[in-house]
């Protein structure tokens, strides 16, 4: 029987939008499988809460895997499927749980780190998401959508309604105001 | 991470930059959500991949359900027609019965109303009870910008087609899309602005933002303009037609620039201006207003200058302060017909957004609705167009208690975009 994990190894070689241009629901395991990562980072960074951020995830894939028929590979494939994240994001955010508070959320398993390491990094993390929650809006989703889920300065354009010259400008600034406006240490180690 | 990203940020940026990534990828997927995410992507799979068997057993059970909504509706409303035997006479006279007869009578709100959405245009129809959707035959390509006329009779529509940019002109029927560029090599288009007269548009591309491009409506003519910055959005004309405004950045800053056209004499207006719809001209063109975010000071600031003078006024302030989730942005700026007023949203998120009156006779600032977004007035001055929850609503702004009314749902569109590149903009009224 056909199943959505072996699909996977159908499309080994082939780009996103020839994906889902062409072979529509049968490739969405690949695309799946690409950009998982990509899509739970940024509902983590924006929500600080890995439970909210697995939830999203789902919720976003699930969206993604109805609608994958009225992608038109008029953009790249990625941009498309952050443009569900953001909605389910925000849609998440309507009503009754405006805000996770950081302090209580944080729950980023990594298993195989050193206890003090692990507890080092989260508290980096920690301090890198409660920063960007201090940042404009725009600019903390270019962040976001660049440096969590890897997106280029083009997709995260079609993500944000932006040019990718733009997105540059929203990348300097956001990064400017994180080390300006917030006590967050982005000073690199040199050792 | 992304390497061409990296190699595109300063020493300083790529070391910040670096200390990011590194904390993101502590971010890891649990094997246990990735397994259950998977099983139920499979159960949904299967389910979307099943022939459509049943299917006469489906219809049959939704047809018997729509005849039991349908029966206890027509009871409920028996029921309240006996109870309350005048009140259907009554509404017909409440303030929202007359708006709405008046908007769809023609007698206020006069003109076409467009919206883009989803990178799809659409217009209202004549009755303003549904929109349109224009470019059927999806020659536009994927929308990015719409801006009428200076007369309002001509609509300029920006879209690309697999990175090939083009302009379309409809009239206010919307009834024939008529090519300006079709498949140009500009590249991917961004923007389109009318010259005063109304004889040429001017727009840009992402291939190289330092120029503009300058062409009469039929197309001919296409001159290159360097500008000497990088162009970021929404170029207007000044009134004398001798320079352009625009969003964009110099090699130190972001802001409002303007370049004139003849000798690329550079003037910032501001570098506190952080997106491409908070500026506008006033109708008469003597006063440019536009929104400053003062991020440090935790402040927004609507300001009006003199153009011709060099003189200006802060209208009014807004705080933006550092709470909740993330610190807000104002769009959409635009000035009344008459010149008295001013109109904006301003918000955090799509759902969390407000808007804004500015009066010029300095009585301050008014919150009209709350939830909603993409500000629009039509050419007569009653009425305020809106966006909130992907629905268009009008606001009479003649009453003081008025009731906002459902114009029509947001077109479905080609694909998801971001809201913020959701607009509305009324035309010029039809004469018959």
């Amino acid at each position: 029987m056909t199943t959505l994990m072996n699909i996977k190894t159908q499309y080994p070689t082939m780009d996103d939008a020839h994906l889902a241009q062409q072979a529509r629901t049968e490739a969405f395991a690949e695309l799946y499988h690409r950009h998982l990562t990509s899509v739970f980072r940024y509902h983590l960074a924006h929500t600080g809460n890995t439970k909210d951020a697995e939830d999203l995830t789902s919720q976003t894939f699930m969206a993604a895997l109805e609608g994958i028929d009225s992608y038109r590979g008029t953009g790249p494939y990625i941009a498309w499927l952050m443009g569900i994240a953001s909605r389910t994001r925000l849609r998440h955010f309507r009503g009754s749980r405006p805000e996770v508070p950081l302090d209580a959320a944080l729950q980023i398993p990594t298993p195989s780190l050193p206890t003090d390491k692990a507890a080092f990094q989260r508290l980096q993390l920690d301090q890198i998401l409660g920063a960007l929650k201090h940042i404009s809006s725009d600019r903390a989703e270019a962040l976001i959508l660049c440096f969590f889920s890897e997106l280029n300065f083009a997709e995260a354009g079609l993500v944000l309604g932006k040019s990718e010259a733009a997105v540059k400008m929203l990348i300097s600034r956001g990064l400017q105001d994180l080390r300006t406006r917030t006590s967050l240490p982005l000073e690199v180690d040199y050792e | 991470m992304n390497k061409d990203i990296l190699n595109q940020l300063t020493a300083d940026e790529q070391n910040a930059a670096l200390k990011i990534v590194e904390a993101a990828e502590t971010m890891q997927v649990s094997p246990t959500f990735r397994w259950d995410l998977e099983t139920q992507l499979m159960e949904k799979y299967k389910t979307q991949r099943q022939p459509t068997q049943g299917w006469f057993t489906k219809f049959a059970g939704t047809l018997g359900w729509a005849f039991l909504a349908i029966g206890v509706l027509f009871l409920l409303s028996w029921t309240i027609r006996s109870l309350v035997p005048n009140l259907s006479a009554a509404s017909n006279t409440t303030p929202m019965n007359s708006f709405e007869q008046n908007v769809r009578a023609g007698n206020i709100c006069r003109g076409p109303l467009a919206v883009a959405h989803n990178y799809s245009v659409a217009l209202t129809n004549q009755a303003k009870t549904g929109f349109i959707t224009l470019d059927e035959q999806e020659s536009i390509g994927e929308l990015r910008s719409l801006v009428w006329s200076p007369d309002g009779k001509q609509l300029a529509i920006v879209g690309n087609t697999t990175g090939t940019g083009n302009i379309y002109l409809t009239d206010s029927t919307g009834s024939s899309l008529q090519p300006v560029l079709a498949n140009s090599e500009l590249g991917y288009l961004m923007d389109a602005a009318w010259s005063h007269d109304g004889q040429q548009l001017l727009t840009w591309s992402l291939q190289n933002n330092t120029i503009v491009h300058v062409m009469n409506t039929d197309g001919t003519g296409l001159t290159e303009i360097q500008l000497g910055l990088q162009m970021f959005g929404t170029p207007q004309f000044t009134p004398d037609g001798e320079s352009i405004i625009f969003y964009g950045a110099d090699s130190t800053s972001a802001g409002l620039f303007e370049v004139s056209l003849d000798n690329m004499q550079t003037r910032t207006i501001s570098t506190m201006v952080e997106d491409e719809s908070n500026y506008a001209w006033s109708p008469d063109g003597t006063r440019l207003a536009y929104i400053e975010m003062d991020r440090d000071l935790v402040k927004a600031r609507i300001i009006v200058a003199e153009f011709e003078a060099g003189s200006q006024a802060v209208l009014a302030t807004l705080p933006i302060l550092k709470s909740g989730y993330s610190i807000p942005d104002s769009a959409n700026l635009s000035w009344s017909p008459d010149g008295t007023s001013l109109i904006f949203d301003l918000g955090r998120s799509v759902t969390d957004r407000a808007i804004y009156l500015v009066h010029m006779d300095g009585t301050g600032l008014v919150k009209l609705a709350d939830s909603v977004y993409a500000p629009a007035l039509s050419a007569d001055g009653d009425c305020l167009a809106y966006i909130s929850n992907k629905q268009v609503f009008l606001l009479d702004l003649t009453s003081k208690n008025a009731t906002p009314l459902f114009l029509a749902d947001l077109p479905t569109g080609r694909s998801i975009a971001d809201y913020r590149l959701d607009k509305l903009q009324w035309g010029a009224e039809l004469v018959p």
